[in-house]
């Protein structure tokens, strides 16, 4: 009985996920999340060698005191440069694909309008400040900001199609005037967006200031929290899936993976109970962040994605989701969890969207339960940054065994929450596969 | 949907997973030996990353006197600190006003007194105050160091708090800095001293022996800063030199050095941010400096 019910559920999912599919959109974003891939996998290994090893707080921050100060900034320069420049912006790259992707569905010239949206996003992103001259906020640059340029650069497509004629195709021999020319069919589009991207700008730079969302959720996620027990916990997993569902979109909460604030009251409230009892059993609040969702919800990465991993070292044959899994997962032992997000690709795909949310969230609850029941002390100490996922409940308690069988449990049951999703990932993808070779089209979208 | 869990069904998943395995053990075996052994580093790191600024505002102005500041500093260096601003009635119950974000380690909490009078009895008293407020942000915040920041009277409220209230060695005071506080109140002549500065004088072995004080004084036409007379504020010498750690004294003139502009003053607040806000070596790490945190500001 439930292996039919779980067979249709199954059915179910790769139905809506082909029928996705073949939306316009949703190609765009999927091939442009697959492209842009290469750069975040080295962009994420320099991040990784940033916090892990130069960071304060970095798991081995201690392993490079032998090395002389010119010779540590130099190495920091280098790794600060290439990550700053891949995942740093890679949305400007995002949006340049997606444009393209677009304007070439419309049979329009596909690289001004590349071009085009990410100057546009450029200029949106550009910081009016006295103080530096030429920056850029930085958030709309980074992964955070790349449903924002994805949607663009379509936007960007549409507005080629719009006001502008076919492109021709690139004739070299005549090479001048004929670049002329399509640059001359594509300035409309070009101009109107520039037009429009310096709106965006300005209204960017006068919110910037009031810093009114961001304002909004640290409001709720750090002043003090109700003394109530079963209200903290809710809070805890009420901006723990707004996390995970933002960073599915690309977008980050208020928990963030890296870089764990330790600051807010309940926790240093823990810690000073455990310093004074030289336990973690019994610190007043159980039911915090760190207690439940840094411990136990964000194995590697937000949505628990070191469970997916697994996933697909376990039961998957597919050689794309194998490779995109064994490169990003020195970065995902860390918990950076971009490039397994851009290859497989997680960000925006129906299938995942599941497992992604009910993965941590399921962690959370279990690990609540099991706090409460007195089986597990709560996590209180800080970790290093970059510390394993797995490891974090076993040294954030200073070594409770109970914590980490109860990681290894809820890890399992994680990559069983994971595996379905995964077979049925692959069973698209050779279905679409198959219908493409089938009507012989190439992929190009 | 049947699982079978027999192996990992390819030999690059099998290897990958042990490696994962591999790389846990390797990393988690040392780590739980040095977190064993040293479990005060641990809570070292820990050590508060929330280091407010606390203010006090002059006689006469009230807890919103620093917003205009707050929000300039803000603008001109891109920085996001939050401002809490609390209220001490006349029978000690406090009011709040904003809130601490949970990401800013650096927010400014402004201590303002509904009996907002000058003179020594209300300093006195306006002292009493700032310790039930200083109580209540402890008890809620639970931070274990702190920068002052006084503006005219207000640096007067800090030196009486600190040499009669402050005995917390939980707690340390970094850096603190006045703007035009008058250590002798309007007279000019340090040789005749007022009651306060006597007491205050008198008292200076309780103030925190690793305090860093910069006292600001303006001056418009080299007596004084159109209120406070200059001596006054030098006054300030026979109180904390050579009994702090470091005592500085700067004077500012020109445009805006008047008493009440010099929170506009845009020398002030290059000053302000420079020692104040800045100066990350008062924070309580345990790293070196040259570990910076741009890594963790991009995350």
């Amino acid at each position: 009985m439930k292996e039919l019910y779980s067979n249709s559920l199954q059915k179910k999912v790769i139905q809506i996920a082909l029928r996705t599919q073949k939306n316009f959109f949703y190609r765009v974003i999927q091939r442009t999340v697959l492209t842009i891939f290469p750069f975040v996998l080295i962009g994420s290994f320099a991040k990784t060698i940033q916090l892990i090893f130069l960071s304060k707080n970095g798991l081995f921050s201690n392993l490079l005191d032998f090395i002389p100060d010119s010779i540590y900034f130099q190495i920091e320069g280098v790794v600060t440069a290439i990550s700053n420049l891949t995942i740093g912006w890679i949305s400007v790259i995002a949006a340049y694909l997606a444009a393209k992707y677009s304007a070439k569905y419309f049979k329009r010239d596909d690289q001004l309008a590349g071009l085009t949206a990410s100057i546009s996003l450029l200029i949106i992103a550009y910081t009016y400040s006295k103080k530096t001259s030429f920056a850029f906020h930085q958030s709309i640059l980074g992964i955070r900001g790349l449903l924002f340029a994805i949607l663009m650069g379509i936007f960007v497509g549409y507005l080629f199609k719009m006001t502008s004629k076919k492109a021709s195709p690139i004739n070299f021999s005549s090479m001048s005037s004929s670049a002329l020319n399509r640059a001359f069919t594509s300035m409309t589009a070009i101009f109107l967006m520039i037009v429009i991207a310096a709106i965006f700008s300005a209204a960017v730079n006068v919110t910037f200031y009031s810093n009114l969302p961001e304002t909004v959720i640290s409001q709720i996620s750090s002043t003090n929290p109700s003394t109530i027990p079963w209200l903290r916990l809710l809070r805890t997993l009420g901006l723990g899936t707004y996390t995970v569902i933002m960073s599915f979109l690309g977008w980050s909460g208020p928990y963030s993976s890296i870089g764990t604030s330790y600051s807010d009251t309940t926790s240093i409230a823990n810690l000073n109970y455990a310093l004074n009892h030289h336990t973690t059993w019994g610190a007043p609040d159980i039911f915090n962040s760190n207690a439940l969702y840094h411990t136990f919800a964000a194995y590697g990465g937000t949505g628990a994605t070191l469970a997916l991993i697994i996933a697909v070292f376990w039961i998957s044959k597919d050689r794309d989701f194998l490779t995109v899994s064994r490169w990003s997962l020195i970065p995902s032992i860390f918990n950076i969890n971009s490039p397994l997000l851009s290859g497989i690709p997680v960000f925006f795909n129906v299938i995942f969207f599941i497992p992604f949310i009910a993965a941590p969230l399921v962690n959370m609850l279990l690990a609540a339960l099991v706090l409460q029941l007195h089986l597990m002390p709560p996590a209180v100490y800080s970790v290093p940054v970059g510390t394993p996922g797995p490891l974090i409940a076993f040294l954030g308690t200073n070594g409770s065994w109970q914590a980490l069988l109860f990681t290894l449990f809820s890890l399992f049951i994680s990559v069983l929450i994971y595996i379905p999703f995964v077979r049925i990932a692959e069973k698209v993808k050779t279905i679409d596969n198959l219908a493409a070779d089938e009507r012989g089209e190439d992929h190009e979208i | 949907m049947k699982f079978n869990f027999h192996r990992p069904v390819t030999k690059k998943g099998r290897h990958a997973l042990l490696f994962l395995l591999l790389v846990l053990v390797i990393i988690g075996i040392p780590s739980y030996l040095w977190s064993k052994s040293n479990i005060t580093t641990i809570a070292g790191r820990y050590n508060s990353p929330l280091s407010p600024i606390i203010m006090i505002p002059g006689s006469s102005a009230s807890a919103d006197r620093f917003e205009g500041l707050v929000s300039t500093i803000n603008k001109k260096y891109d920085e996001h600190h939050s401002l809490l601003e609390l209220t001490v009635h006349t029978n000690d119950s406090i009011t709040y006003k904003g809130s601490i974000k949970g990401n800013d380690p650096r927010p400014f909490i402004v201590v303002g007194f509904e009996n907002n009078q000058d003179g020594y009895a209300n300093i006195k008293k306006q002292a009493k105050w700032m310790s039930v407020a200083f109580d209540a942000l402890k008890s809620r915040y639970k931070f274990n160091n702190f920068d002052a920041f006084g503006h005219s009277n207000g640096g007067l409220i800090w030196t009486y708090y600190l040499e009669h209230y402050f005995d917390d060695d939980t707690i340390n005071v970094h850096r603190m800095m006045t703007v035009g506080s008058p250590y002798n109140f309007e007279e000019k002549d340090q040789n005749k001293r007022t009651q306060m500065l006597d007491d205050f004088i008198k008292h200076k072995d309780k103030l925190p022996q690793d305090l860093t004080y910069y006292s600001i004084a303006g001056t418009k036409v080299y007596t004084d800063d159109g209120i406070v007379p200059i001596g006054s504020v030098e006054a300030g010498k026979y109180i904390f030199e050579s009994n702090i750690k470091h005592y500085t004294l700067i004077t500012l003139t020109g445009n805006n050095a008047e008493h009440s502009d010099m929170l506009t003053n845009q020398q002030f607040i290059s000053l302000f941010h420079q020692y104040i806000i800045e100066d990350r070596s008062t924070m309580p790490t345990n790293s070196k400096t040259r570990k910076s945190d741009s890594a963790q500001i991009n995350k």
